[in-house]
């Protein structure tokens, strides 16, 4: 199994949601965090922002499942300028669910 | 080799797991807020999540806090997402003691409804204590 982890725009979260769940992955988890990329934050005028708020979407998926998962997420979140995020891919050993003990590899 | 354990469990059963994962040696742990949803797309019936604050009646909830239709009125959205509160901890372990970690977590969230959570292990190939500069199990 993988976990693919998206930092997308938080504008972007509800599109990227439901283009997931209309491929047929409904199940994710998401944390509002803030961070920077190689940009260094964002600079307007002025001001300088170090840490920009984003959105980080975690989806677990069986191994063939993934490729697809990052392509809707590429497509879905995809704004075109800087800032549009990352997806990361973490392998996963195990999962459980808790109610009812069953183990998927 | 170590393991880092990520559970996905509910808001009321936090204090018990960290009791449970207490009593079998395992204190450190990071906690996280979170929202999510499972393989029912998100729905928000009452026995999934019980957890209401008491100072919230069901009229004060529909007007004092933002519910998802509301949230998806506001801001255009053709359809709106349901997520449920949830709180995320992340352990990590040493191989050998995994098995052991997951049961005390599993038992201590088990209430045989929807909406329970998940746990993934996930291989982490190296930690490093900061303040020592430790590396490997030692440092855990």
């Amino acid at each position: 199994m993988k976990m693919i982890q998206a930092i997308v725009r938080p504008e972007k979260e509800n599109d990227v949601v439901l283009a997931l769940e209309a491929k047929g992955f409904p199940a994710l988890t998401k944390a509002h965090v803030f961070g920077r990329g190689q940009q260094k934050g964002l600079s307007v005028g002025a001001v300088h922002y170090d840490e920009l708020p984003k959105v980080m979407l975690m989806v677990v998926v069986p191994d063939k499942d993934s490729e697809t998962v990052i392509d809707v997420i590429l497509q879905s979140a995809k704004v075109g300028y800087e800032g549009d995020g990352r997806i990361f891919v973490t392998p996963v050993r195990e999962s459980y669910t808790i109610r009812t003990g069953e183990k998927a590899v | 080799m170590m393991v880092e354990i990520m559970a996905m469990i509910r808001r009321d059963k936090l204090s018990e797991t960290k009791k449970a994962l207490e009593a079998i040696g395992l204190g450190a742990m990071t906690i996280q807020t979170v929202n999510g949803r499972g393989l029912q797309g998100g729905n928000m019936m009452t026995d999934i999540d019980p957890v209401i604050p008491e100072s919230f009646d069901s009229v004060s909830k529909i007007t004092s806090s933002l519910t998802p239709a509301h949230y998806a009125l506001a801001h255009s959205l053709t359809r709106p997402v349901f997520w449920i509160p949830k709180r995320m901890i992340q352990v990590l372990v040493p191989d050998t003691k995994s098995d052991l970690a997951i049961k005390a977590i599993m038992e201590a969230n088990r209430t045989g409804k929807m909406g329970d959570g998940k746990i993934f292990v996930i291989p982490v190939e190296e930690t490093v204590r900061v303040r020592t500069g430790q590396r490997g199990p030692s440092s855990l």
